[in-house]
């Protein structure tokens, strides 16, 4: 009984390359996306009426939809989730940075209690994931500094070897054996691959069950 | 420690999909070929391998990592171990022998006995004088996988079969480590 809310992937060079939810309440990019809907038309919106709180708090199932929501995406992208011409979402940029800056300093604070610190970063004090009570955070980083975040419900106790999986199978597959996905020292690429978005769409279907009626 | 590498190289090796070796040679070869026919500049050859090798490192290095699941070495000497006994061994299916370390244990030499890549190769004489590294792909790809793993490495050729020598020699030369990125500060 495995419930995903959502993913983070962070590169070597601290920046969200991808992010994808699949049942999330008051998500900024369901904000975004509707707000974007509403200026190209496809939505009514009368005079002042505001998006209703009803549209943005049920929480958005997307498994009964083909594609989940995803960011960053630019104007060459295929998804047609968010509108092509869609601007900055400063809230999701400012939640991934917020996200990556918990698990940064978790990590460090959990390497230096282990006295396995080193300025060459990496997880050798295990960082594993951290609980709240709503939600539990997974956490797996790769000797190469890629990291996954991935939120689940509480009660799944170990997403490592989920996580293990979408790194080697799907990530190495899909992303890193692209050879159109510039992997540079300095600059940081966006994940824009549509084989990589289905088939991580797939398999965190496959492992999850959606989020129950109650 | 190298007999767990050996055996990690081995299992990787029996996994992965093979492809016809002559294929691989004869496409490397003409690659080259191209090379010098384009910039007709044995030393602009050479760079350009090694940025070509840069490029497949870098992908290389989570290639690996997702293959076998190893973790970070503890040290420089482990590095060589895993670069020679399970990198070559997993692509190539050749084991480099480690030698010529250097005092401070910043520094070695990977011997390549039978590189498969100069197995149809004779490099014209002009090649020769004008100082072509027939495989300095090698180089690149070892500096760019390193360098995914915080390393910052300068390997190059000493020696090589094709020009002459008895045997081919790579010197990998440790410069620093890498430290990892921090995220920009809030200003």
């Amino acid at each position: 009984m495995v419930v995903v809310y959502n993913i983070y992937i962070f590169d070597r060079h601290c920046e969200c390359i991808f992010y994808s939810e699949w049942n999330r309440i008051n998500s900024p990019l369901a904000a975004a996306a509707a707000a974007t809907e509403g200026i190209h038309g496809n939505k009514e919106l009368r005079g002042n009426q505001v998006l209703t709180t009803d549209n943005l708090d049920s929480p958005r199932s997307s498994f009964d939809q083909q594609a989940p929501l995803v960011w960053p995406t630019t104007a060459t992208s295929t998804a047609h989730r968010i509108a092509p011409e869609s601007p900055r979402n400063v809230a999701m940029e400012e939640e991934a940075k917020l996200v990556y800056g918990v698990v940064f300093s978790t990590r460090n604070i959990i390497n230096k209690l282990s006295s396995k610190d080193s300025p060459q970063g990496g997880n050798p004090g295990g960082f594993m994931s951290l609980a709240t009570n709503t939600y539990r955070l997974h956490y797996y980083e790769t000797p190469t500094g890629v990291k996954f975040v991935l939120n689940t419900d509480i009660a799944t106790t170990s997403m490592q070897p989920v996580l293990e999986m979408i790194y080697r199978n799907i990530y190495v597959e899909y992303v890193v054996k692209n050879p159109l996905f510039r992997i540079d020292p300095l600059k940081t690429t966006p994940i824009e691959n549509d084989f990589f978005r289905a088939v991580l769409n797939n398999y965190i279907r496959e492992i999850s069950s959606p989020l129950s009626a109650v | 420690m190298s007999k767990q590498y050996k055996t990690v190289g081995e299992e990787a090796w029996k996994k992965i999909d093979k492809a016809n070796a002559e294929l691989f040679i004869f496409t490397y070869g003409s690659l080259v070929v191209q090379l010098v026919k384009d910039y007709e500049d044995y030393g602009a050859v050479n760079k350009q391998l090694d940025k070509m090798g840069y490029n497949i490192g870098v992908r290389l290095a989570d290639d690996i990592l997702a293959r076998t699941g190893l973790e970070r070495c503890a040290d420089f000497h482990a590095t060589a171990e895993v670069i020679s006994k399970v990198g070559f061994k997993v692509f190539l299916n050749i084991t480099p022998t480690i030698s010529s370390w250097s005092p401070d244990s910043k520094e070695f030499s990977l011997i390549l006995d039978d590189n498969p890549l100069n197995d149809f190769c004779e490099l014209p004489p002009k090649a020769i004088q004008d100082g072509l590294w027939y495989s300095n792909i090698f180089c690149g790809v070892i500096r760019g996988a390193l360098e995914m793993m915080q390393m910052q490495v300068e390997a190059h050729f000493i020696r090589d079969i094709l020009r002459g020598d008895d045997t081919s020699e790579i010197r990998v030369k440790l410069v620093r480590l890498l430290d990892e990125e921090v995220p920009a500060g809030d200003d």
